[in-house]
């Protein structure tokens, strides 16, 4: 019964730094995700054009991306630059996590738009639709449908990775237990406490992604209000 | 209504098409047959400019098609064509995917595209099934919306391109009446088939192709009584 004591204590002690992190955690998550879908449409779009050298510039980005660790990119944009570019640290994170995550996501939207069969796109073209209108009206809606489970995975990676923001002194979640813990010396309890914070985030999130996939069902007729 | 001139195509090193020369005229229906890799799938898709031939000319509607003048959207929007696996849009309902066109193409008002999704649903026999999605139709009835949707262009010629070789047998009649009902309004038509009944009774003229060529070409009481060729003979041996 200690450990609940230890909970509860945390709780009264700490309820209040735990939810401001949590909400900074949510802040600098949603934030470099905005800024995530961004890139990622922007690369998908490189790799998937006819352009060689948008190709290229797409594998280079994305190379450097997939071959380095997060912890690095996140250091190196912060202390790394500092003498080029003096960001802050919330800024710093937000960007590094975004260049990060816009990678894994412009591949996301690659291959999901590869993944639509030939056939939409000739439909669309006999039609006489032009190519980018084709894409926008055909090929993007099916393709983004296809990719949502790929991105709610993402973007749960990505709420996780936001923890590594602490090293450069955000006070997200995992800064918070960190010092939290260093004053208590009650590592289990508190990162208990913390995981649960980041569980419950999640959870929610989920439950979001799975109403937006709910939402693009084709398997029943759809419901006509009359007008 | 078509007219082509020396059409050449290869597929790397295959040559697909050789020197084609075909014309089509107004309200008539040609059917073309032959042998899988003969060229006449290839040979239709050049209609719409969905392969590009490499050497001839084609002339649609009384106007050159050049490939770097020509706006071939409008050569398309002329061009109505339904494919083999129909491929409808499964992210829009049966009304969605007949208005999608009319609606961003031709810049028509939602009422009319409407109106007019809703008289070709009738007409193929679906006006029921508007707020369904593509999933959940038979492969039938997903044809049949596909020719729907490929009318409310307005186009002035139709291409099928073997309309009814993924259906199930029993399904395959519904699609071929309401092609039939087309013929008889007078709607041009180029038609790749295997369904040489049909054939029979709806063309007025069927071209025969084997590698990449013309070998025969006549109305089909001539052709299939009395093939002159003799892989035409065999060919219809074979599938009759």
């Amino acid at each position: 019964m200690v450990f609940i004591e230890n909970i509860i204590s945390i709780f009264s002690e700490h309820g209040i730094a735990f939810l401001k992190a949590a909400w900074m955690t949510i802040a600098i998550t949603a934030i470099s995700l905005l800024f995530a879908m961004v890139i990622g449409v922007i690369f998908a779009g490189f790799k998937i054009s006819s352009s060689k050298i948008l190709n290229r510039i797409a594998d280079i980005y994305i190379g450097i991306i997939r071959g380095t660790p997060l912890i690095v990119q996140i250091m190196f944009l912060y202390y790394g630059l500092a003498n080029i570019v003096n960001l802050d640290s919330f800024t710093a994170g937000a960007l590094a996590l975004g260049v990060h995550t816009g990678a894994y996501i412009a591949e996301i939207f690659r291959g999901a738009v590869q993944s639509i069969d030939r056939g939409q796109m000739e439909a669309a073209r006999s039609l006489g639709m032009p190519y980018s209108l084709a894409m926008r009206r055909i090929i993007f809606p099916q393709a983004f449908k296809r990719a949502i489970p790929s991105l709610a995975n993402q973007f749960i990676i990505g709420l996780k990775d936001s923890s590594l923001v602490a090293y450069i002194a955000v006070t997200d979640l995992y800064n918070t237990a960190l010092s939290v813990q260093g004053e208590n010396y009650m590592p289990f309890e508190t990162y208990f406490v913390v995981g649960i914070y980041y569980l419950i985030i999640v959870l929610i999130f989920t439950w979001f992604a799975n109403r937006i996939e709910n939402r693009m069902d084709v398997s029943k007729p759809k419901e006509v209000r009359l007008a | 209504m078509i007219d082509v001139h020396n059409l050449s195509k290869s597929f790397g090193k295959l040559e697909v098409l050789k020197n084609i020369d075909v014309k089509v005229c107004e309200k008539e229906v040609v059917v073309l047959i032959g042998a899988s890799g003969s060229g006449k799938s290839t040979l239709l898709r050049c209609l719409n400019f969905l392969e590009v031939a490499e050497r001839g000319e084609i002339i649609i509607d009384s106007e050159k098609v050049d490939l770097e003048k020509t706006n071939l959207n409008k050569v398309r929007e002329k061009v109505g064509m339904v494919f083999q696996h129909f491929n409808l849009f499964p992210h829009k309902t049966v009304l969605e995917n007949i208005i999608e066109a009319p609606m961003f193409v031709r810049k028509e008002t939602k009422e009319t595209a409407y109106a007019k999704a809703t008289a070709l649903l009738k007409k193929v026999g679906l006006e029921d099934k508007a707020n369904y999605y593509p999933e959940q139709l038979s492969g039938g009835q997903k044809q049949r919306v596909a020719i729907a949707r490929a009318l409310a262009m307005e186009p002035k010629v139709m291409l099928f391109d073997e309309p009814t070789s993924a259906l199930d047998p029993e399904l395959v009649g519904e699609v071929l009446q309401v092609m039939k009902d087309l013929a008889r309004e007078g709607m041009t038509m180029v038609i790749v088939t295997h369904e040489m009944g049909f054939a029979k009774e709806v063309a007025d003229r069927v071209i025969m192709l084997a590698d990449g060529n013309i070998i025969e070409e006549g109305h089909p009481s001539e052709i299939f009584v009395h093939p002159k060729h003799e892989r035409t003979q065999r060919f219809l041996n074979q599938v009759l």
